[in-house]
């Protein structure tokens, strides 16, 4: 069981060290130095030159690479071309604003979703299902953009509950910024829940199926104790896997609905870097959401792997 | 017992040819014939959008700007006079056609590259899981936006960047369905003839697969549209002013309470079809028993 | 005295593509206070959803058309939920097939006990299935046990609430026969202690044989005879039963048993193998490894043309790894395995053409073993058109439908799906794709495990044919020591990986030499109600070969591996 562990977290290890190669090279991929990007395209061919110089842009791209990730490791992930300060600093700040989105959607999607997923399992082809079925079969058709635009009309326009934007910058604090979490969130969730419901959905109705559940049903338990203790512990195990994988969606569509509301969070801060061409700061968001999307999924498999007996006795005897 | 000995010969009935099965097996599926037929309606209104209206989508009239629906305007027009309702019938060109060939090139990139990876298993597999997995772990949208920022927003580039950020969970899927079948006695029995690689990939496994690349399709195609959209969206995908659903959206969106149809039309056209797909890709599922859990998210 | 069960014509039908298909027809039985009622039927006889609704239960999409179901006086289907659970959890329990399948994997043994209602210590129901160290075994989860004792774990669950009447669905199918022994004698012996009714459903004549009072013989829904066990064993009446009866291989046939349609039994003489046939395959200490761990450790053997050689063991035997290595899809580690034209020890894709097409297998499961997507006859023929035996896509569909034909199948089946054919038939076509390339060594993993008892014998028939015709060296692996009586010229008995018996099948089965052997024999059950198990049980013993002295001799090739006295190993 530790060797599994410690495997897996090696894999991850592996995994992040070859996403940040991917995400170094694309980057570098981008048309135009740095140096020509600072000062602009009427530079000298000199003063670009000095610039790469006290850049380090004339050295090979493995000692460049080297560098950024011994100061990522650090903290350290270079000056904004834009701000001019320093980037780690930058993303953290935006990066916490986005948290506070981030966990409540995770909170709403995921214990709604788990919910309505159960039930639509349990009443199978009856209208309970059908109803939850079809509600997130146009939550899952519609995109997050357009959540956003009718949650607006609803709750900023209609009745003026919630602001349709934020007028605070990255340093807003918490409180500032509590009013405005609950629309992104909402938006976000929805899509979010449909596609765990289904999930949920799924996997409930082939637990159900199974020979240990008819058995637990035919010892003549409650429904409620067959489906607590018989059923759902199984069935909610491969839903964790899909609760991680949709963490990596989020932060995409975190990008999205951060956009609409005007929201001073980790997804307005790329689409701005994009647009300005900031190199060092899309490298920091990209591994950063990196950093995430690889936590999550070791957090699943070895969450699966404490819930799982049968991965968790490994190596016991018989 | 139909054998020699035992009993007199029966005459079976000779085994309908593979297509002839999928479609009945498809037309038992509600869901699959609604979810094809919605999909189907909007690939006619797209390729017969000069036919159904008679604005031209892209003409400014700054005269008529911001109208609510009327006899003339059905869906009223946007704040630079544009007739709407021609705007969305002609906005189904851009999304249908590129997310279309995104997704073909896409599945059939994965579906290989799947295939390939289950069969020979071992370091290569390996090797590929690790990269597949570094590529899945950068948001889908951050690497469109760096491949678009760095060759431009044409349709082709789009396209592209699409078949870089869904490839790898095509090739999941597949590599899934793929895995289930190789085990089976026989694949095995192919083995033990001495089949080479290809001939067992062509013979063996894409027979018993095709189920679930139609099914990735239908439902990979709804991914990448609702992609396009918010790429659109976002400033990124199709130039103004290009009508696309999308972009609509985004420059009608601050309009919402002074025209509310100018957002809502694209909005509805864009619904319809990620429903249609995804009924698709549901009822075929269903009806062929492919398995929904393996393909995640 | 009244009956607890009784089942008044009783139709059940299943909803399929908007129809409703009929399972069960007018099923009527009673069974009273300590008797037990046997429910023996092929696949799809509906034994299993009669003995459901004994529980009130049905499969998802079935539902009852006629008829009732009473259990003391009280008619199931009627009864509230909360009285269906007090009925599920007091007077009625099941023990279903596959124990490693109705345990709740995410919950300890004890607590799945526990709930199961009754006020008797968890320990003491384990220690009642005698499970031995009963408080730590309460404390596993199902996967940590091995297939029996999950089995006994099933039937401490079933009988912790003390029930009236026990149902029993298929409680030993899949494990092996000594294991099967061993759960059997304590379902009879927990049954007389407890005054149990018992409705056991079971494809197994040999099972039925040993623990039923009576027995209802079902064919697709609807029952054909229903007669006292010991009646009927003797005295069948109804062609059908007859048939089955008949078409169960014996330890006792010295040869093929060859089975008519109305049930009529006639023991064919063993083929004659010439003195001077050549020896198609060898094997010398052959040893196969599975990572770290060894499959088989140093096995010999000789196959000669026209002979049938039975390689018999228990699951883990090993014998299935060597009919594996055997058609090139493993390596050995060690030893030497020839055939006549060429060297076996590489693998298949490495192994030249000619001597692939020579050495061919047949699979367990013919539902896996062909491809669902394309025809049978396509089946056929890519091997021929693969090993040249064809040279024309022409000629190669001739002859696949001639090879149809030699299996005794009607040749125009060739152009229908594997879904489409019965089990029986789909066995047929597997092997008449592994005589498409025309070899002269045919192995035969377990071909009849899977198939229905009389569909067994109609294959073993064809078996035999073959192996005549053809002059066919014949690898047979099976863990039926009854099946391989008919069929096979030599035995050899593997136990983990190695052989501690061969020789000539009338040597081994007339004085078997090895006490595993003598297990094997003892825990095979016969269909006849009155058979006395042969030999004395299981004795202890210890291997005592050595290096240089592996064998005792009993002549004309009848050997045993040396063994001596020791006390009883770990045996439950």
């Amino acid at each position: 069981m530790l060797s599994f562990v410690t495997r897996r977290i090696a894999a991850a290890l592996g995994t992040l060290l070859l996403a940040s190669v991917l995400v170094f090279l694309a980057v570098q991929a981008l048309p135009g130095d740095v140096a020509t990007q600072v000062l602009g395209k009427d530079a000298t061919p000199d003063a670009v030159a000095a610039l790469r110089g006290q850049l380090g842009l004339d050295r090979p791209a493995w000692e460049r690479y080297a560098d950024w990730v011994g100061g990522a490791l650090h903290g350290d992930f270079g000056t904004s071309l834009v701000s001019g300060k320093a980037v780690g600093g930058e993303v953290a700040a935006y990066l916490g604003n986005s948290a506070l989105i981030a966990l409540v959607t995770v909170l709403f999607a995921v214990t709604g979703s788990i919910v309505l997923g159960v039930l639509a399992g349990l009443y199978r082809d009856r209208w309970p299902d059908h109803l939850i079925s079809t509600a997130s079969l146009v939550g899952m058709s519609v995109p997050e953009f357009v959540v956003a635009t009718v949650l607006v009309l609803c709750f900023s326009v209609a009745l003026p509950w919630f602001p349709a934007v934020v007028l605070y910058g990255p340093e807003a604090s918490v409180g500032q910024l509590l009013p405005a979490v609950w629309l992104p969130a909402l938006s976000l969730a929805v899509v979010m829940a449909a596609y765990i419901v289904r999930m949920a959905r799924t996997s409930v109705i082939d637990v159900m199926a199974s020979e240990y559940v008819t058995t637990a049903r035919l010892k003549g338990l409650s429904t409620w104790r067959v489906v607590t203790r018989h059923a759902l512990p199984s069935a909610l195990l491969p839903t964790l896997h899909v609760i991680a994988l949709n963490v990596a969606w989020l932060v995409g569509g975190v990008a999205v609905v951060e956009n609409v509301f005007n929201y001073p969070g980790v997804g307005k801060l790329l689409l701005s870097s994009v647009q300005n061409r900031d190199l060092p700061v899309i490298q920091a968001v990209a591994l950063v959401s990196a950093v995430v999307y690889v936590t999550c999924n070791l957090a699943a498999d070895l969450g699966a792997m404490a819930l799982n007996p049968k991965l968790r006795t490994r190596g016991r005897t018989r | 017992m139909t054998t020699l000995d035992t009993a007199p010969v029966a005459v079976p009935a000779p085994a309908p040819a593979r297509a002839v099965r999928a479609w009945r097996t498809l037309r038992s599926s509600r869901a699959a014939v609604i979810g094809l037929s919605v999909v189907a309606v909007h690939v006619l209104i797209a390729l017969l959008a000069p036919l159904l209206t008679s604005y031209d989508p892209i003409a400014n009239s700054a005269g008529e700007a911001l109208l609510g629906p009327s006899a003339q305007h059905w869906a009223g027009t946007d704040q630079y006079g544009r007739d709407v309702l021609a705007r969305v019938l002609y906005g189904g060109r851009y999304a249908l056609g590129v997310s279309l060939t995104a997704t073909l090139l896409t599945v059939a990139l994965g579906t290989v590259i799947g295939c390939a990876a289950a069969l020979r298993g071992g370091r290569f597999d390996n090797v590929l899981g690790r990269v597949l997995d570094a590529v899945l772990s950068v948001p889908a949208i951050l690497s469109l936006l760096v491949v678009v920022t760095a060759l431009g927003t044409g349709p082709s580039v789009i396209v592209l960047a699409i078949a870089v950020v869904y490839v790898p969970q095509v090739v999941r899927v597949v590599r899934g369905a793929a895995l289930a079948v190789v085990p089976q006695d026989y694949v095995t029995a192919a083995r033990a003839r001495g089949e080479g690689t290809w001939a067992i990939l062509r013979r063996e496994i894409l027979p018993n697969i095709t189920d679930v690349v139609c099914v990735e399709f239908a439902m990979r195609a709804s991914w990448v549209v609702l992609l396009i959209s918010s790429l659109s969206f976002l400033g990124f995908g199709a130039d103004p002013p290009t009508p696309d659903w999308g972009l609509m959206v985004a420059e009608n969106r601050t309009a919402i309470t002074v025209v509310p149809m100018a957002s809502l039309a694209p909005i509805i056209a864009l619904a319809t079809l990620v429903v249609g797909l995804n009924l698709a890709a549901d009822g075929l599922s269903k009806a062929w028993g492919v398995d929904r859990i393996r393909e995640g998210s | 005295m009244t009956p607890i069960v009784s089942v008044n014509s009783l139709s059940v039908a299943y909803r399929s593509g908007g129809r409703d298909v009929p399972v069960v027809h007018e099923v009527s039985l009673e069974v009273t206070k300590g008797r037990t009622l046997a429910l023996v039927g092929e696949s799809g006889s509906g034994k299993s959803t009669v003995a459901a609704t004994l529980l009130g239960h049905l499969r998802y999409g079935s539902r009852i058309t006629g008829g009732s179901v009473h259990i003391k006086g009280s008619d199931v289907f009627a009864l509230s939920a909360r009285e269906l659970r007090r009925l599920r959890g007091g007077t009625v329990a099941m023990v279903t097939q596959n124990a490693g399948h109705a345990l709740t994997p995410s919950m300890r043994i004890g607590r799945q006990i526990a709930e199961a209602g009754g006020d008797i210590p968890v320990t003491d129901l384990l220690e009642q299935v005698r499970l031995p160290r009963p408080a730590e075994l309460a404390r596993r989860y199902p996967h940590e046990l091995s297939g029996g004792q999950q089995q006994r774990v099933a039937i401490a669950m079933a009988i912790a609430a003390r029930p009236e009447v026990l149902v029993l669905d298929e409680p030993t199918t899949g494990l092996d026969v000594v294991t099967q022994r061993g759960v059997l004698d304590l379902i009879s012996g927990l049954r007389d202690e407890l005054g149990l009714a018992a409705v056991l459903v079971s494809h197994d004549l040999g099972v039925v044989a040993h623990l039923a009072d009576e027995v209802t013989v079902l064919r697709s829904g609807r029952i054909v005879e229903s007669a006292p066990t010991r009646t009927l064993f003797a005295t069948p009446h109804d062609p059908y039963t007859r048939k089955l009866l008949a078409s169960v291989p014996r330890l006792d046939d010295a040869g093929l048993a060859l089975v008519g349609e109305a049930g009529e039994r006639e023991v064919r003489p063993r083929a004659q193998v010439p003195a001077n046939a050549p020896v198609a395959v060898s094997a010398r200490d052959v040893t196969i490894d599975y990572g770290s761990s060894r499959a088989v450790h140093g096995v010999s053997f000789d196959v000669r043309r026209g002979e049938v050689l039975a390689l018999v063991g228990e699951s883990g035997s090993g014998k299935s790894t060597l009919a594996w290595t055997l058609a090139g899809l493993r390596t050995p580690s060690g030893g030497t395995l020839t055939h006549e034209s060429g060297d076996l020890a590489r693998p298949a894709e490495r192994r030249p053409l000619s001597l692939r097409r020579r050495v061919q297998l047949v699979f367990q499961n013919a539902d896996t073993s062909l491809n669902p997507r394309r025809s049978v006859g396509d089946a056929v023929r890519r091997p021929l058109r693969l090993f040249g035996t064809a040279q024309s896509p022409a000629e190669a569909e001739g002859r696949a439908r001639k090879l149809i034909s030699d299996v005794r199948l009607d040749p125009a089946l060739a152009d229908r799906l594997p879904a489409q054919l019965s089990g029986g038939q789909r066995q047929r076509i597997g092997i008449a794709r592994a005589l498409a390339g025309e070899p002269d060594v045919l192995i035969a993993d377990e071909i009849t495990t899977a198939l229905d008892v009389s569909v067994q014998a109609e294959v073993l028939r064809l078996l035999d044919d073959l192996r005549r015709e053809r002059h066919l060296a014949c690898l047979f692996i099976s863990h039926d020591l009854a099946v391989v009586r008919g069929i096979a010229d030599r035995v050899a008995v593997l136990r983990h990986g190695v052989v501690v018996e061969e020789g000539p099948t009338e040597a081994v089965f007339a004085s078997p030499g090895h006490p595993y052997t003598r297990q094997l024999m003892a825990a095979a059950l016969e269909p006849d109600p009155d058979a006395q198990p042969p030999g004395d049980e299981a004795t202890g013993w210890a291997d005592a070969a050595e290096p240089d002295d592996l064998w005792t001799n009993h002549g004309d090739g009848h050997r045993v591996r040396r063994w001596r006295p020791a006390l009883l190993e770990g045996n439950p």
